[in-house]
């Protein structure tokens, strides 16, 4: 089994838990066998002697000796077990913490390998899940399923041989009950587990509704529509309330069962032990040992079911989490990758590229080039392929035909990470990690220092953005933090990539409209942000548009019209349009 | 102790259930003891008289007792814990209703999160400590445990008293260990979350990781958050190993007084062996009730903690309540009217809105544009007395202050900006605007009004389709539509849109705004808006800035006066070309 896979580095401590279990698992027999051979042996002794002895000539004190001395045997089993047991839980947990730290770090550095396209098909919740809940469920595998479930078998045969040990047919009894009890335990464990899972699901619809109601309270307000939204809380908790009810009868049965079921199990102990306790074939002292064992033999059978359910959940995780680790990333680095030629120029060309998402072409023999230091502007409609073909130049996908150089170097036989430091990325709402606001700017990127996060602060007048906050760049972003607008995120995403001062920049602009005044700072952050750079830019700005060398015009897939400002004012096509009507308002800000 | 009294007294509500349930508590403990006495008394018999016949009659006896032993626990448990549900439910139900009429001071102070918890784990805390805590574990301890001594001291005092005190070094073991424990599995929760949160974060922020190549910074984040986890892990193992090794030494050195201060008794012939198997037995059977005890007892602080949060929920008033005795209008025709209205948000330092006073007529349509942050949304929102600022704002005349909140909830529909819908049908979506069921024509037309028909005819389950989470995902632009429908479905007098069309293309806009003037004849529309295209046809346009009207006219008349709007329209006009060109290509 894959999962033997982890677990074999730790195999000495897998070893060391199983004998620390063991070694409890002795004291804890050991401690009514102490019991028994005090009583069958001094204690009866002194008796049997006191009945024979004449009145007054029986002294007591051997006996007491004798007494005393299973009595400090018994106190330092007693201690002894005590430190193994601490000592066993930590070291399980510890043993099994490490197989789940590997099993962890490695699963989430697997996922961060796999290519966008895998991204595009699996939902983020649902990797978060393969790495949270399902690799959970795994530790409960390890710290109390798999070692624990192997030894409350080993306790039981033991017991029950040992059982046989003290009197076969007391023990003969025990084994015909002992499956009754074993049923009633599985059966219920299995209901229980269901019964749960619908009240888990549930209070999460009820909780998920309250959350909903907290984050619309504006609506419900402004329409005064408490009273509809209460009703509708009523019905998800009366839901939830039945479901509890379900699960509350459940154990209500199953207590009192196991405890009937017990007391069956100790009157037929009695009644069938009757006859030899009577006669003395059973001492009194081996009947408290079976009866003390009997106990031990009961308590590994009521979790049966339990260990079943964690074991049950821990492999159909396992197998979701096997399932994530056997895909491999489509966009692989080439055998051989090749390095870029230094310097870095920045030039960048596509010939014949065409992609599609599936069976949806998105892009159609595109071919163009960006000269070092020069900036090419997308412009088109939603959906006429800008995105894809930026996409495209990060290597995020692969092209399906055609091919991209950087510096006449085939893009497929770079090195992806490598390829990708050189450049400095701003997309469309740009994601801002809830860190600090140094962390977002610097990213941890060894070609980010101090003077150039400096400089990148300065040239994209973020810098002044941050002078405003009260802890400047130490801020933390947070989901309920600072929230930065549109418009700040967009400075602080072209910060972030002029920090790393790049030869070549891929810039996808924001669509979503901001006020003027941060419209403008952002116009001039861009101007600055491109020039001297090669550049590739969505462009939704007319400002943006007007600067660029080449303006390449997308229409679904194709490039329809190209060339620099000028060729395209005179060839009279769309950017012609757009220019005219322009100049035709003097009053441009 | 005291707070957490008026809780208790909510268990209350359900007497009956309540004691027959609190009944069979004792009851079962006596059954319990029973049984090992009758065991007892059968091993004496069997070792001293070594006759048999009386066995019948022990096996009836014993599975009587184990009978009603069973019952009665069935009925503690079913009864007291199915109340206690009860009261979850109840508590829960209440919170809720209270929450939702408490005023937007209290939502904008409090973190939704940390409201959720108290309808969420505060009233778990509570009910677990009042319900089956109290009533059934340490009820069940104050019978069994006082019971279990008092027939052991009859048979042994000595033997009985020594016995004792391990047995609660356990109660005072695990009341030092629950807080403890508490504390440290919290820990083991929050590291996993935080897992969580990072992978959420990794995952969802994967383009930007890559393009800049920083997936190893990320594992190594990771690795280090993992470690912490298991740290925690560890740690919490440490505190219950520590737990689980001192209860189980106090629960193994019970025996050793009943071994050697016992077995000296039965030396001396002074204690029968029946009588030392009733000590054993009822050693064990006290243990457990015991360390419930003890564990109860660390539980209490945390279970009163959480009586203050819910209590304070309780509490809390809305400082916008219903005036006592209200004034209704029959027939609210819109006219509205802003005399000297100013707001501040709590702890904000400036002005919210400054100064602000304006007349809308019945049935016209008032314009609200500004830079972000000017104080368009919270004009809108004290038109809806969200909020109550200074000045007075009136409708039809009488301050809404006096007003009824039937009158003033009518009377307004209000489309928000962030396009909020539940995850419901979308029928029921709808249906939220109107205060009484809609039939299936009226929804239609509200839906081809909005012009959402296309849409909504290709969801596979049509009215009926749910959207949000468990449905189809609508884009930003289809739900202000729905909103916009929604607000229709009211058929309010007063129409109030917060740049409600702002994920809307400029051409869709210009039909929805044409469709919403013939929806609109004879209503008062307040709208705020981001884009000036939106208000043009405002009958009266006002500029905020900074809280202040900085202009007030209508769009002709802004172009000539307002710098700000002139500056923004040329703007905004060139770049709704620019898409307009692009889109029709």
């Amino acid at each position: 089994m894959r999962l033997a896979a982890f677990a074999r580095p730790h195999r000495a401590r897998f070893a060391g838990s199983f004998a620390l279990l063991a070694g409890l698992f002795l004291c804890e027999l050991a401690l009514p066998w102490v019991l028994r051979t005090a009583i069958d042996g001094p204690i009866v002794a002194a008796q049997t002697e006191r009945a024979a002895a004449a009145e007054g000539a029986f002294d007591a004190t051997p006996y007491m000796f004798q007494l005393g001395g299973w009595s400090l045997v018994y106190l330092l089993v007693v201690l002894i077990a005590a430190v193994v047991q601490y000592s066993q839980l930590r070291y399980v947990t510890r043993t099994g913490q490490r197989v789940i730290h590997d099993l962890r770090t490695q699963l989430f550095t697997h996922v961060q390998r796999m290519d966008i396209a895998w991204y595009d098909r699996n939902p983020i919740g649902a990797l978060v899940t393969r790495v949270t809940s399902d690799i959970e469920n795994l530790s409960e595998l390890f710290t109390s399923g798999f070692v624990a479930l192997a030894f409350d078998l080993v306790k039981i045969f033991v017991v029950l041989g040992l059982l046989y040990w003290v009197s076969v047919p007391l023990a003969t009894v025990v084994t015909a009950l002992v499956p009754l009890l074993v049923i009633t335990s599985i059966l219920f464990r299995g209901g229980a587990r269901r019964a749960h899972r619908v009240v888990r699901a549930k209070l999460s619809k009820l909780n998920g509704y309250l959350q909903e109601v907290l984050s619309g309270i504006r609506v419900v307000a402004m329409f005064g529509r408490q009273e509809r939204v209460s009703s509708r809380f009523r019905q998800e908790l009366d839901s939830y309330y039945r479901a509890n009810l379900k699960t509350v009868l459940l154990f209500a049965l199953f207590f009192p069962l196991i405890g009937f079921l017990t007391v069956l199990v100790e009157g037929s102990i009695l009644w069938t032990g009757a006859g030899a306790l009577s006669n003395g074939t059973l001492t009194f002292g081996d009947f408290l040992l079976f009866w003390w064992w009997v106990g031990m033999l009961l308590g590994p059978i009521r979790e049966l079911g339990e260990r079943y359910n964690v074991l049950q959940s821990a492999f159909a995780s396992a197998e979701r989490v096997f399932e994530v680790l056997d895909t491999k990333a489509k966009v692989v680095t080439a055998d051989a990758p090749t390095a870029l030629p230094e310097p870095f120029r920045g030039h960048v060309r596509f010939e014949n590229v065409s992609f599609a998402y599936g069976d949806d072409e998105v892009l159609r023999n595109i071919s163009f080039e960006i000269a070092p230091g020069k900036t090419v502007a997308l412009v088109g409609a939603t959906g006429s392929g800008k995105s894809t073909l930026v996409q495209l130049l990060l290597r995020f996908y692969d092209p399906l035909a055609g091919r991209i150089t950087i510096d006449g170097v085939d893009l497929a036989q770079l090195e992806p990470h490598a390829w990708r430091r050189h450049l400095g990325v701003v997309l469309q709402e740009d994601f801002l990690f809830s860190e600090s606001l140094e962390a977002n700017l610097t990213m941890g990127r060894s070609e980010v220092s101090a003077t150039s996060l400096a400089h990148a602060l300065d040239v994209s007048t973020a810098g002044e953005l941050i002078a405003r906050l009260p802890q400047g760049l130490e801020t933390q972003v947070a989901e309920r933090g600072v929230t930065l607008s549109t418009g700040e995120r967009e400075l602080f995403a072209m910060a972030r990539a002029l920090a790393g001062s790049p030869r070549l920049i891929v810039f996808d602009e924001a669509t979503a409209s901001v006020d003027s005044a941060t419209e403008a700072r952002i116009e001039e952050a861009t101007h600055r942000l491109l020039s001297g750079r090669s550049a590739l830019v969505v462009a939704h700005r007319l400002s943006t548009v007007r600067r660029a060398d080449t303006i390449l015009v997308m229409d679904r897939g194709r490039l329809v019209e190209s060339g620099t400002h000028d060729e395209l004012l005179a060839s009279g096509g769309l950017y012609a349009k757009l220019y005219e009507l322009q100049f035709s308002d003097d009053t441009l800000p | 102790m005291k707070t957490l009294l008026p809780f208790a007294r909510r268990f209350l509500r359900h007497r009956l259930l309540l004691s027959i349930g609190v009944t069979a508590v004792p009851l079962m403990a006596v059954a319990d003891i029973q049984i090992t006495l009758l065991i007892g008394r059968a091993i004496d018999q069997l070792r001293l008289t070594g006759e048999t016949d009386f066995l019948p009659r022990f096996a009836t006896g014993l599975l009587v007792l184990a009978v009603a032993q069973g019952l009665f626990r069935f009925l503690q448990r079913w009864l007291i814990v199915g109340v206690s549900r009860r009261f979850e439910r109840d508590l829960k139900q209440e919170l809720f209703d209270r929450l939702v009429r408490l005023s937007f001071r209290f939502h904008d102070k409090s973190r939704s999160g940390d409201v959720v918890t108290r309808l969420t784990s505060d009233v778990e805390n509570l009910r677990m400590v009042l319900g089956p805590g109290t009533l059934m574990y340490v009820l069940s301890a104050m019978v069994i445990v006082p019971g279990s001594l008092y027939v052991l001291t009859k048979m042994a005092p000595l033997l009985t008293l020594c016995m004792v005190i391990p047995l609660f070094g356990v109660t005072f073991t695990m009341k030092y260990f629950a807080r403890r424990l508490h504390r440290l599995s919290t820990n083991v929760q929050e590291r996993q979350s935080d897992l969580g949160h990072r992978a959420q974060e990794s995952f969802g922020g994967v383009r930007v990781i890559k393009a800049y190549g920083i997936a190893d910074r990320e594992s190594e984040q990771f690795t280090e958050l993992s470690r912490r986890s298991a740290d925690a892990a560890v740690d919490y193992s440490k505190a219950s190993g520590m737990t689980q090794a001192l209860v189980g030494l106090a629960h193994n050195l019970a025996f050793l007084p009943i071994l050697f201060v016992g077995g000296a008794a039965m030396i001396d012939s002074t204690l029968a062996a029946g009588d030392l198997f009733k000590f054993v037995d009822l050693a064990n059977k006290s243990f457990w009730p015991v360390i419930a005890l003890g564990w109860m007892a660390g539980l209490v602080p945390r279970a009163m903690a959480s009586a203050d949060r819910v209590q304070a929920l309780l509490d809390e008033t809305s400082e916008i309540e219903e005036p006592t005795d209200p004034v209704s209008l029959p027939r609210v025709r819109g006219a509205l009217t802003l005399e000297r209205v100013s707001f501040r948000y709590p702890g904000a330092a400036r002005l919210a809105l400054d100064d602000v006073s304006i007349a809308v007529a019945p049935g016209e349509t008032l314009g609200i544009v500004g830079p972000t942050g000017s104080g368009k949304s919270t004009l809108l929102s004290l038109v809806g007395r969200l909020y109550e600022g200074e000045g007075t704002i009136r409708l039809d005349g009488v301050p809404l202050a006096e007003l009824s909140f039937a009158t003033l909830r009518g009377a307004l529909a209000f489309v928000p900006q962030d396009g909020f819908l539940f995850s419901d049908s979308y029928r029921a979506n709808l249906s939220l605007g109107a205060s009484a069921p809609l039939g299936d024509e009226h929804l239609w037309r509200l839906v081809k009004e909005a012009g959402l028909e296309r849409e909504v005819r290709s969801f596979p389950l049509g009215l009926e389709q749910p959207i949000g989470e468990r449905g189809v995902t609508l884009s930003g632009g289809q739900r202000q539509r729905t909103c916009i429908a929604r607000a229709l479905a009211a058929d309010p007098v007063i129409l109030v849109l917060d740049d409600a069309l702002s994920a809307v293309d400029t051409e869709t806009e210009a039909k929805l705004i044409g469709n919403l003037e013939r929806a609109g004849r004879g209503r008062t529309v307040l709208v705020a808006a981001h884009r000036l295209g939106t208000v043009k046809g405002a009958d009266k346009i006002i500029v905020l800035n900074d809280g202040r009207i900085d202009a007030v006219g209508t769009h002709a008349e802004l172009l000539e006066s307002s710098n700000w709007y002139r500056r923004t329209w040329k703007h905004q006009s060139m770049q709704a070309e620019l898409e307009k060109e692009l889109g029709r290509r």
